[in-house]
């Protein structure tokens, strides 16, 4: 479990595409994303997802991202399994399943590539009304923190001799109550006096306040963008005619 | 017992939080684990009941190795308090709190029955005993989550950070109720930066840094050597401080702070 909540905490790498600007990452992203969502054969599905892992091998994240997508591949198993029961061909319940994995995959490069601050930036370059950015980066800083207090709510409980893998999935789920409620009530507590600290900041006080960093591109910006639009277009415009 | 034999532990993303950690814990002790933040402490204290498993080596308590038990086997002999109180309450009222872990454990009725009635009036919380724990200060919520490892009379208790954001007259509880322990001839494992905490109890001392023990021994021998201090990033206790500058070595142990205090002002004035 730690394994995976690690997974999910922001890291600083030395990788080039780290380095590129977050546009430019989500500009990528989406690329991926659509590749993803288009696929209906085998082949087609390997070259989107196969996007997907030489950009987290650039990236160096594929350790990290293959602990973010240990869940997916529980729901792409299922995924396969529903299908299959339903009666579509096996093919095309793997071609699903896998897609799946390849449209979770474009949206964990983005996020294991790009810092909370970095994502803030580019909201607000799509001028997106501020309380709804900070409400959304806040969200995605606090990802890591609930696992981490969920990891150490799950240690105090299990101490007081909760069996959490005892007994059938209702009886299972029953037992996640002790887990819950403490995790919720934490959270909640600690959005309340995040509130408070905000405002003791001045959070609010200007209509538009100042940034610290400004997004500017780069050289290698420019060719990041001219290289996925290259390689990327054309892939969906093949995905899109055999549709 | 508890026995670390070579103890390594690495943590998933890849860092050695424990290294060759051999040590043991003897029955009816106190034993103080100090050490500055990242030390391992923590890490260490999860070992014992089978919440972390050894990458190398063996922790066995009770001559049980942790690695083949449960953690709910192990926790009915080892009661581990954690730090936060909000990272475990979650029942609608206090009774129901304390009763959890019994009826985790399968206790009887009639057992639950006078170890919830024990643990609501030692830990004075009888008035909140249909209380919503959300609803409790700081304090009350510190001591409903000792009373609810305590109800289940471990042979251990671990105490982990047992001072943070406590006042002084809780301190004062928490050290009775260790002093109650011991006098019960219960290990108490405390893991603590509050030095000023420690001292009166005069327990053995296990320093800790970067995962490895620095020292072990007696509080007055560890607390005297600056070199040790210096290196968990430790500061002597006040007492001891002046009682040194003083050129007076306090003798045996103090029951509390106030007792030591007023030894040394009769020294003092003696002299």
């Amino acid at each position: 479990m730690q394994w995976i909540a690690q997974g999910f905490i922001f890291r600083h790498t030395a990788s080039p595409y780290h380095q590129l600007d977050p546009r430019v990452k989500l500009l990528i992203a989406v690329e991926l994303f659509t590749l993803a969502l288009l696929v209906g054969s085998l082949l087609e599905v390997a070259v989107a997802l196969s996007g997907v892992f030489v950009i987290a091998g650039v990236s160096k994240i594929l350790r990290r991202m293959s602990r973010t997508l240990t869940y997916t591949l529980i729901f792409a198993g299922m995924i396969f399994g529903i299908n299959l029961l339903v009666g579509y061909p096996l093919i095309d319940s793997m071609v699903i399943a896998v897609r799946f994995i390849a449209i979770v995959g474009s949206t964990s490069v983005f996020f294991l590539t790009t810092p909370p601050d970095e994502l803030e930036l580019v909201m607000k370059w799509f001028r997106l009304p501020r309380d709804l950015i900070f409400a959304f980066v806040t969200a995605v800083r606090f990802v890591p923190v609930l696992m981490m207090d969920a990891l150490q709510i799950m240690d105090a409980q299990k101490s007081r001799g909760l069996e959490l893998q005892k007994g059938n999935i209702f009886s299972r789920f029953r037992r996640f109550i002790p887990i819950l409620i403490p995790l919720i009530v934490d959270a909640v507590i600690r959005s309340g006096e995040l509130a408070e600290a905000m405002e003791s900041r001045a959070y609010g006080a200007v209509k538009n306040p100042t940034s610290i960093y400004v997004l500017c591109v780069k050289r290698r910006d420019t060719f990041a963008t001219v290289l996925s639009i290259t390689l990327m277009v054309p892939a969906i415009y093949l995905f899109l005619s055999v549709i | 017992m508890i026995e670390f034999s070579s103890v390594d532990f690495e943590h998933p993303n890849g860092v050695m939080a424990l290294r060759g950690i051999n040590l043991q814990i003897r029955t009816g002790e106190v034993t103080a684990i100090v050490g500055e933040n990242g030390a391992g402490k923590t890490t260490l204290v999860k070992h014992t009941n089978g919440l972390l498993k050894p990458t190398h080596g063996k922790v066995s308590v009770f001559g049980v190795d942790t690695r083949k038990e449960s953690v709910a086997h192990l926790s009915k002999r080892i009661g581990v308090i954690f730090q936060n109180p909000d990272h475990q309450l979650f029942s609608d009222s206090v009774e129901n709190e304390i009763k959890f872990a019994l009826t985790n454990f399968g206790f009887q009725e009639d057992v639950i029955a006078n170890r919830l009635n024990w643990a609501l009036n030692f830990f004075d919380l009888e008035k909140y005993r249909s209380t919503s724990p959300m609803l409790l200060s700081g304090g009350e919520k510190k001591r409903l989550c000792i009373a609810s490892v305590l109800a289940w009379d471990p042979d251990v208790t671990i105490l982990d950070e047992p001072t943070v954001g406590q006042d002084f007259v809780q301190k004062e509880r928490l050290m009775n109720m260790i002093q109650m322990l011991v006098s019960q001839g219960k290990t108490v494992v405390i893991v603590s930066h509050d030095i000023e905490f420690i001292w009166p109890l005069q327990p053995r001392v296990v320093v800790m840094a970067g995962g490895k023990i620095l020292a072990d021994g007696r509080a007055e021998d560890i607390f005297r050597n600056e070199e040790i201090l210096r290196k968990a990033r430790l500061i002597k206790p006040q007492l001891l401080d002046l009682a040194d500058g003083l050129r007076v070595k306090p003798a045996g142990a103090f029951p509390n702070v106030y007792d030591a205090k007023r030894w040394l002002i009769h020294r003092l004035k003696s002299e």
